[in-house]
């Protein structure tokens, strides 16, 4: 059976402003599944609350629209009990890296086999435009009236610096880079996380459609993402280039595989057996 | 006939674990063991103790009577002596002056033995030779617990000959013998001695846990270590989270994914995790939420207990949404309880909780092999062969009792979507007046539906014209000991929330009047009760210092009240 393009077609019409960012993330995702012949119910979004979040609803597919920030941990929750479903995690710069960033840290340590792709538009949308932890410092916001005092955090950074099994970047500005860049990371073995540069057509007229691709520069064959010195080097560097692509990989070990090795069938399929406990009650005796 | 032990020192003593030897062997020998732990926040030093309550009967109240004082420091002897029974003895570590003193201490014969760290083993044999223990019996119940090693082994087995030749030299006129030679069963083997926390992880077992994720916090700590242990036998998923927020959060997603989730924590994690349970009630997720009850507020007193959580619990997350809460009694419920709490939160597709408390989780008890032909086995989700047949699924589809059919992801080819914002039947966000005021009665047409569900009203005695005394959860046993014998009755309640208003109102109002025994500060169930049945409760009986009521100490309160 082959996936077609259709079968992902959902009856909910999108709720994004016209021209969003999001709208070349929803098309990539589909045709990124479809190219991994991925049937829409093996398939689970996880996701939270704001815009990016909305994405699970348009297009037919397995959907966990939980509470902002904690889609990291609800996708393990579920990544663990039903190994045998392909899980992917969307969320806006503000739900991965602010109210989530606990879960991100330790995501990357446990290592699922989960891909986290974040909407990184350096704002809160659905808000009506507040700072967000990738704001860059000065901004001057709405609640930030005098500009913004923290620095932006580098996701990017953060993540090489803890090994996180795959780090990639890329932008809703350039669809086909985007596209091969989900196929990559929803293909890889482990927890990846594809920072993706969006623009927001509403409260950014600086970095537009044009902006990135202006700058956006796929990485070249000198690049090598198993050096992770040389991956930070690169994400550490300020410039006028932004590198898109994959920026570091590392082979770790799986969390949770050694369940489905085993033999371990999902959870939903467990039946409830109360007399199985028979034998460690006997340890009580 | 009884034995009240009190094993008293600094941590790291072996305390606990001396007094985890003598219940097994007493609860081998046919004789019913309770204890309960009072310990400070500390790994060392300090004075704590533990209280095991030895008797040719189930007797699990807590007691405050001391018989046999075991004091490993100068500080126990001073703080527990003058609490000596008057016919009581003690058993100290050093040659401490004490008029009720044995004539020899425990770090003498324990180094005779070959190691003053056995000094709990010397003391517990002793106890258990002066209630009429067979050596032999002790002897094996050592080797069960010591066998790794058989350096430690060998120590703690003269350990054992040391105190019995040290009791018997004592013990001659004290009429301390619970089992007489030859009489009494003298071994049994369908009992068994165990914690509350170590009953609550044997009932998720037996209810088809398959999936916790949880993050360390006393006393609830000790039901995640047992489902850890047993993990890699029983197959289920234990995950310690970063934090509660990501242990209900992985809770709610194992849910969705058709995993029987539950997680385990306490008042302070607990509250961390309310919008998750909010979420719980909203996607309609099942989910058992053990919260293990100590006092607050804030870190309050993080290793002694409290039941003072009842109203948070009843009230955590913001909107309306149906809940249960559950509480065991004793070691022995919390089985029962926690297996049938997986069964109500699945039917329902609802959070149940499991209240229990830092009495009932570190106390241990003889208890009934516990009976698993009776509990639930049946699992709510549908059949993925005719899920397959279906035309579509529809999560959140019309149902007159507000539960629609549930069905887990990559079960069939149908797709299962769930939202934490409103939404339709489909399970999409929706903004919609009319879907969202449908939704809204649906969730209250299963609340209706769990309220139907409860369990029925545990009586003793008769209520009309006498007070009708009311407890929960851990005060239970203590409470119907201290009222033996009083002209009161004693209604238990097992089952919280949702109470039926006029069964309650039916069962109080022929009472003369209503008294609760609670371990809380302000009286949690007081004011559920008077708004359930708009009837006054005239009495609340409590402790504010995080220690448990006894029996004495209800007896004299309870006579104030009844006669």
């Amino acid at each position: 059976m082959t996936v077609k393009l259709e079968d992902y077609l959902s009856q909910v019409a999108p709720a994004w402003c016209p021209g969003c960012g999001n709208f070349p993330i929803l098309e990539s995702l589909k045709k990124a599944l479809v190219e991994l012949e991925l049937a829409p119910e093996k398939v689970l979004v996880c996701t939270g609350i704001g815009q990016a979040p909305k994405l699970p609803h348009y297009l037919r597919v397995n959907t966990f629209n939980g509470l902002h920030g904690r889609e990291v941990a609800a996708a393990q929750g579920a990544k663990l009990a039903a190994g045998d479903l392909t899980v992917i995690i969307h969320a806006g710069d503000g739900g991965a890296y602010g109210e989530g960033g606990n879960h991100l840290l330790h995501a990357i340590r446990r290592n699922l086999d989960l891909t986290l792709v974040v909407h990184d538009n350096h704002f809160y949308a659905l808000t009506k435009g507040q700072a967000s932890p990738t704001t860059e410092a000065g901004a001057k916001v709405k609640l930030q009236p005098r500009g913004v005092g923290s620095r932006p955090l580098n996701p990017l950074a953060l993540a090489i610096s803890q090994s996180c099994s795959q780090v990639s970047q890329t932008t809703s500005a350039l669809p086909d880079h985007l596209t091969r860049t989900l196929v990559s990371a929803i293909g890889h073995r482990g927890f990846s996380l594809v920072n993706v540069l969006q623009p927001c057509v509403t409260w950014d007229k600086v970095h537009t459609y044009q902006y990135y691709q202006e700058r956006c520069r796929p990485l070249g064959a000198d690049h090598d993402p198993t050096d992770q010195l040389a991956a930070l080097g690169l994400v550490l560097k300020p410039g006028e280039r932004i590198p898109i692509g994959l920026i570091y990989t590392e082979d770790r070990p799986v969390y949770g595989e050694e369940l489905r090795a085993e033999g371990g069938r999902p959870l939903r399929e467990r039946g409830v057996e109360p007399g199985l406990v028979k034998g460690i009650m006997d340890r009580f005796r | 006939m009884e034995l009240n032990v009190r094993l008293a020192g600094a941590a790291g003593q072996g305390l606990q674990t001396a007094a985890e030897l003598l219940g097994l062997a007493a609860t081998r020998a046919g004789l019913w063991a309770a204890g309960f732990t009072d310990a400070e926040s500390r790994i060392r030093g300090g004075l704590n103790f533990s209280h095991l309550r030895l008797a040719a009967q189930p007797r699990q109240g807590v007691r405050q009577r001391i018989d046999l004082l075991v004091a490993l420091t100068e500080e126990a002897l001073a703080v527990y002596g003058p609490e000596l029974a008057p016919e009581g003895g003690l058993v100290a570590a050093g040659r401490w002056l004490h008029p009720k003193a044995a004539p020899f201490c425990l770090d003498e014969l324990a180094e005779k033995a070959g190691s003053v760290k056995t000094r709990g083993t010397v003391a517990v044999s002793m106890a258990a030779c002066l209630v009429g223990i067979d050596p032999g019996l002790m002897e094996e119940v050592v080797r069960d617990r010591f066998g790794g090693s058989e350096k430690i082994l060998g120590l703690n087995r003269k350990a054992v000959q040391e105190g019995f030749a040290a009791a018997e030299a004592w013990d001659r006129g004290r009429g301390w013998r619970l089992l007489e030679p030859g009489r009494g069963p003298g071994r049994t083997e369908d009992r068994l001695w165990l914690s509350g926390a170590q009953a609550v992880a044997l009932g998720a077992l037996a209810g088809g846990a398959s999936f916790l994720a949880g993050y360390p916090m006393s006393p609830a700590t000790g039901t995640m270590a047992a489902l850890a242990e047993w993990a890699a036998e029983t197959g289920m998923v234990v995950e310690q989270a970063e934090d509660e927020v990501g242990a209900i959060n992985m809770v709610a997603g194992a849910s969705f994914a058709g995993a029987r989730a539950m997680t385990a924590t306490s008042g302070g994690g607990f509250c961390l995790m309310t919008e998750g349970i909010s979420l719980l009630g909203m996607i309609e997720a099942p989910a058992v939420i053990v919260l293990a009850q100590r006092p607050g507020p804030a870190t309050g007193l993080p290793t002694r207990v409290a039941q003072g959580d009842l109203n948070l619990v009843r009230h955590a997350g913001h909107g309306f949404f149906p809940r249960i809460i559950l509480a065991p009694r004793d070691v022995s419920d919390c089985f029962s309880v926690t297996a049938r709490a997986f069964d109500l939160a699945e039917r329902f597709q609802a959070p149940v909780f499991v209240l229990t408390d830092q009495l009932l989780q570190d106390g241990q008890a003889t208890s009934q092999a516990f009976e698993t032909a009776g509990l639930p086995r049946k699992r709510y989700l549908l059949d993925p062969r005719e899920l397959e047949k279906r035309a579509e699924y529809l999560r959140y589809a019309p149902a007159e009792d507000g539960i629609s059919e549930l069905a887990a992801p990559g079960a069939s080819r149908h797709t299962v979507v769930v939202d934490s914002d409103e939404h339709d039947q489909a399970g999409h966000l929706t903004e919609e007046a009319e879907t969202a005021a449908r939704m809204a009665a649906k969730r209250q047409a299963k609340a209706r539906t769990v309220a139907r569900a409860d369990w029925p009203l545990e009586i003793e005695g008769e209520v009309k014209g006498r007070p009708l005394v009311i407890s929960w959860g851990s005060t239970y046993r203590t409470a119907a000991e201290a009222l033996a014998g009083l002209p009161a009755a004693h209604l238990h309640l097992r089952w919280l929330w949702p109470l039926d208003h006029e069964k309650l109102r039916e069962a109080l109002k022929p009472a003369s009047s209503i008294i609760v025994i609670e371990n809380s500060v302000g009286g949690e169930l007081v004011p559920i009760l008077e708004e359930v049945t708009r009837l006054k409760v005239s009495r609340l009986i409590n402790r504010t210092d995080g220690r448990p009521l006894t029996v004495e100490e209800l007896e004299s309160r309870l006579a104030e009240e009844v006669e």
